[in-house]
């Protein structure tokens, strides 16, 4: 589990994020939602140990600054919102590089096959050979994310649950693709892992999520299911729109449309 | 499609294909295997031409039977020849032209970038410098120095001069972990031309005997290779490059970026350390035996870049064998398109690197992030 408690992160001398409290539960898939600037992307690199921190993060019960690089790989894998390339790498090279710190969990002889299998899962199938800088924004996300999989194919391994960290892993893809990643997400949390990822569709994060936490300023505003998140006057406060949150008939499901603002 | 951001599709087409799985490993290991024979055949090549008429082949069969000195069919002037003189700088030759080679492709992988090289950042330029500072000023005011190091001083020289100006430029040119090549290239010019101006002051106090010395080290050469010399930088070189296989996965890595590369478990800064130190060492000793040779840290890893993708795995060791070659190539060409005299190795490297560089640069304009 992931428990951070009290989490601040300065970025030169102004403080992005102010003492922020947010646990993911292995089975768990949590979304963190919030305006343009609200420290969201800072946050997650706070929780993935990319940036330093005042506070405490613990992951499964280890202090995150006393892991090393190598063992952290282990715990978690971590989808950036956008990775560019400095040299020609294959696709089928770049996932292959998700299996550089050995714990992916298959046997070896099967490890060999896992980038192709990572690829089918999101969908690229027969990618492989293509060059990752001539695909388009959407499908270099796609190949990163078939990257981190790789890294963490098994949600537990060794009696530990693992994370994947995903910070707007569907914002360049079409409708359906953002369906199968949002899907991929939701059954590594079932299979046992956790999931900890942002996202600005309040639909998507109100489908998938099991709790929603909103960063407003900085500040951590809410946090817990989506029905109980999502309101009318979380909206107003937090991402200053007026307008009302439905909830599909069949179930309680709540979902926020533009055009409903008044 | 008309402008993709990378190179285009023209450029991309001419790059090797994995084929349809994108596994490129298969073909590296042959252009590996295809590089040992080149380099092999390049060895023996230098040392069967010459400006003598001394029959290597003699001498390689008194080796192969083990004959001893005294009762072999070889006379004492083509040992000589052969052993001494040739021999030497074959070796050094091709110890030089790895090491250039090596670094170039990790300063690469390290800065990110296909353009760094050792001789173009200033790099070479402080290594030069530390030589220069034991040429002019051994006798005299870094007696203590010398005195303790002794036919060491040269080298260690050098790689501290290196290794001095590789953490300044990396400190300059690094903000928040994201390194500005083009801050990079200009604290290179920077540091290459604060080296060259206290070179000059050198120069400047320098006597007949050592400005002849020094002239070597503006021009760089093979020449000067002695035994003694390959013993003095040979130990630094090897444990360099020895070092450099235990880098590969990481730099792999390190072109995702370096956060992500942490996040795959590399520990990013030990690697950049090590990386660091490596350079400076590979790069300090080569200067300080045959002086700036440039143009070899950039060509080669691009060639094999473009031959067998850029998997640091195959690319190092890649590099490090046709970097020998093409040096053992250079200074053969060196030693005859004159000859008797010689051309200084540096200008047949700048004179084949330079237009590469810039077909490298009209080339890739779209990838080069300056």
């Amino acid at each position: 589990m992931i428990e951070a408690q009290d989490v601040s992160v300065h970025i030169g001398t102004k403080r992005i994020v102010h003492g922020v409290d947010l646990d993911a539960r292995p089975g768990e898939l949590v979304v963190i939602v919030g305006p343009n600037g609200s420290g969201k992307t800072t946050l997650l690199k706070a929780l993935c140990g990319e940036l330093a921190y005042q506070g405490r993060i613990m992951l499964n019960g280890r202090d995150l600054a006393r892991l090393k690089p190598v063992e952290a790989a282990g715990l978690r894998a971590v989808l950036p919102q956008a990775t560019s390339l400095s040299f020609p790498f294959t696709v089928h090279e770049i996932v292959k590089m998700g299996l550089t710190g050995g714990r992916s969990g298959v046997a070896a002889q099967e490890a060999q096959h896992l980038p192709e299998r990572a690829l089918a899962r999101v969908d690229l199938e027969g990618f492989a050979g293509r060059f990752y800088q001539e695909l388009s924004g959407g499908e270099q996300q796609r190949v990163q994310l078939a990257r981190v999989l790789c890294q963490v194919w098994m949600p537990v391994l060794d009696g530990q649950a693992r994370y994947l960290f995903l910070d707007e892993p569907v914002s360049s893809l079409d409708i359906r693709h953002q369906l199968i990643i949002m899907d991929i997400a939701r059954d590594f949390a079932r299979n046992g892992g956790g999931v900890v990822a942002i996202l600005h569709d309040l639909n998507l994060a109100a489908m998938y999520a099991d709790r929603i936490h909103v960063m407003h300023r900085g500040r951590l505003d809410t946090a817990g299911a989506p029905q109980d998140v999502l309101s009318d006057s979380m909206i107003e406060r937090v991402f200053g729109c007026r307008l009302r949150v439905g909830a599909v008939p069949a179930g309680n499901a709540p979902f926020v449309l533009p055009q409903s603002a008044v | 499609m008309a402008d993709q951001s990378i190179a285009g599709p023209s450029g991309m087409n001419r790059l090797a294909r994995g084929g349809e799985d994108g596994d490129r490993a298969a073909r590296a290991r042959l252009a590996i295997v295809l590089l040992a024979v080149m380099l092999g055949a390049a060895m023996l090549f230098s040392l069967t031409s010459g400006a003598s008429d001394a029959s290597a082949w003699a001498v390689l069969r008194d080796w192969v039977s083990g004959a001893a000195a005294d009762n072999s069919a070889t006379d004492m002037r083509t040992r000589v020849i052969i052993q001494d003189i040739r021999l030497p700088r074959v070796v050094m030759g091709v110890l030089v032209g790895a090491s250039l080679a090596v670094s170039g492709a990790v300063m690469q992988g390290l800065f990110r970038n296909p353009l760094a090289d050792p001789g173009l950042i200033g790099v070479s330029a402080g290594a030069s410098l530390g030589a220069v500072l034991i040429i002019v000023l051994g006798g005299t005011m870094l007696v203590p120095f010398t005195q303790v190091l002794g036919t060491f001083s040269l080298p260690i020289a050098a790689f501290f001069g290196g290794l001095v100006t590789t953490m300044v430029l990396y400190k300059v040119a690094t903000r928040q972990g994201r390194t500005s090549v083009a801050t990079m290239l200009l604290a290179g010019i920077a540091l290459a031309a604060l080296a060259g101006a206290i070179t000059g002051i050198l120069i400047f106090v320098a006597d007949d005997r050592q400005l002849r010395d020094l002239t070597f080290w503006q021009l760089g050469s093979l020449a000067g290779a002695t035994w003694l010399k390959i013993g003095a930088v040979a130990p630094i070189m090897v444990v360099a490059m020895a070092a450099t296989p235990f880098l590969a996965r990481g730099l792999n890595a390190l072109a995702l970026g370096e956060a992500t590369a942490t996040h795959l478990g590399i520990p990013i800064q030990q690697l950049k350390y090590v990386a660091i130190v490596s350079v400076a060492a590979a790069v300090g000793s080569s200067v300080a035996v045959s002086g700036g040779i440039g143009f070899v840290g950039i060509v080669v890893p691009h060639l094999l870049r473009l031959a067998m993708g850029p998997d640091n795995r195959y690319l190092l060791p890649a590099s490090a064998l046709l970097g020998a070659s093409l040096l053992l190539l250079a200074d053969a060409v060196a030693r005859t398109i004159v000859a008797p005299a010689e051309l200084p190795i540096g200008i047949v490297t700048a004179v084949a690197g330079a237009p590469f560089f810039l077909w490298i640069l009209l080339r890739k304009r779209g990838v080069i992030d300056l």
